[in-house]
């Protein structure tokens, strides 16, 4: 009788110890326990207090583990992208490309006569004062041209009337240079041509002295 | 087929300011009540009257081919480039012109700059770089272009000298017949 039971309560105590749910209350209730734990009373003991806190630690491991998980994982997120100093420009997605958080999505039309005129008057003032801007450009940079053309053009005339002066007291110069010279040459001239004429008539003279006369020996 | 944004809308009526005195004019209301209103289909932009886009809302946007004066494209940069379509509307209000003589008409229309010989005349104050509308000497539109010389320079300019760069001109009509309503 005795052995049947003991291999019913070791079956039992197996069993329970291995299902682990169910198992302490009867552990405790039986005296199964005494064989099972055997040599130690204390571990006996504890045995029976450990039953009730052995089915609270798994849940706390349990909590536990994924606490520390969410913990390492949450750290992380904590530091946002200003927080790292990373320079804008070396993002993925462009500056100016990502969109204000708190505005809505979708587009807004623009349908209503109010909002397009206001939009109109806007556009079309702009662009009356650039063409304003341009033209009041161009006419300034035309001032200045005629500005220069005429700077230019009085330079060059007194420039012309520079030289024409200098060449009216050249020619005069030349005029008063060549009277004199003029006078000179008139006395030498006449001179020169005294001394042809004599040279010219002298060698007329001369040729016609020295002209060779034959003479025959007088027949007797 | 939708309204404009406010960027677009933007955008658009920038580009029709470079052509155009007076904008205002463009959504006045019309005696019988009804007024233009701009509308997008296919990145197209169309000045089609109002009780038209109505009617339009009932042809899905796939089977909407055009509705209106196809003004213009918005290119995927969001910019907007005027088609030679908007030539009527442009021409209504034109800011600055140039009228050009017979001989000038067919370079013009097959696709050249508009040359100083070929000017027969033009619109006074005429800044450099801006839009401008060329007409025939019997003041029929043949297309639009940007000024290259402001009127003062152009007066100083050779005969060969380009006085308007081209920018779209009926001859289009022909020429890119194929692109200029679809694709």
């Amino acid at each position: 009788m005795a052995p049947t039971r003991t291999i019913k309560n070791k079956h039992a105590d197996g069993s329970k110890s291995s299902s682990s749910s169910g198992g302490p209350k009867r552990s405790s209730k039986d005296g199964v326990k005494k064989p099972f734990s055997g040599g130690s009373k204390p571990g006996g003991g504890g045995s029976s207090k450990s039953g009730p806190k052995g089915t609270k630690p798994p849940p706390k491991e349990q909590k536990s583990k994924p606490n520390f998980g969410q913990d390492r994982k949450k750290k992380p997120r904590v530091y946002t992208e200003k927080e790292l100093g990373i320079p804008e420009l070396n993002m993925i997605t462009p500056v100016g490309v990502t969109k204000p958080k708190g505005k809505k999505k979708g587009k807004v039309f623009v349908d209503d006569r109010e909002s397009m005129s206001t939009i109109l008057a806007i556009v079309q003032a702009e662009k009356e004062g650039q063409i304003e801007s341009k033209l009041i450009k161009a006419r300034q940079m035309e001032e200045i041209r005629e500005a220069r053309k005429a700077e230019a053009e009085k330079k060059e005339q007194e420039r012309k009337t520079k030289l024409d002066e200098t060449k009216e007291l050249m020619r005069k110069k030349r005029k008063r240079g060549d009277e004199n010279n003029k006078k000179k040459k008139d006395g030498d001239d006449e001179e020169g041509d005294k001394i042809v004429k004599e040279a010219v008539l002298g060698g007329t003279k001369a040729g016609k002295t020295k002209k060779k006369s034959v003479s025959f020996a007088a027949e007797d | 087929m939708r309204a404009l944004t406010d960027e677009e809308m933007k955008t658009v009526l920038d580009k029709l300011a470079n052509y155009m005195s007076d904008l205002k004019s463009l959504i006045a209301p019309l005696d019988d009540g009804d007024r233009y209103v701009f509308r997008l289909n296919h990145s197209r932009v169309y000045y089609v009257k109002l009780s038209i886009a109505n009617l339009a809302t009932s042809i899905s946007r796939d089977a909407l081919l055009s509705l209106g004066t196809c003004l213009g494209k918005l290119t995927k940069t969001g910019k907007f480039r005027l088609h030679i379509t908007a030539l009527p509307v442009l021409a209504q209000g034109a800011r600055h012109k140039i009228w050009i003589k017979e001989n000038g008409a067919q370079p013009f229309l097959y696709g050249s700059n508009v040359v100083k010989a070929h000017v027969g005349r033009w619109s006074e104050d005429c800044p450099e770089h801006q839009g401008c509308v060329v007409y025939s000497m019997a003041d029929i539109p043949l297309g639009f272009g940007v000024t290259a010389r402001s009127t003062t320079e152009a007066r100083r300019l050779d005969p060969t000298g380009v006085v308007c760069f081209r920018q779209a001109d009926c001859g289009e009509y022909l020429r890119d017949e194929d692109t200029l309503f679809a694709g």
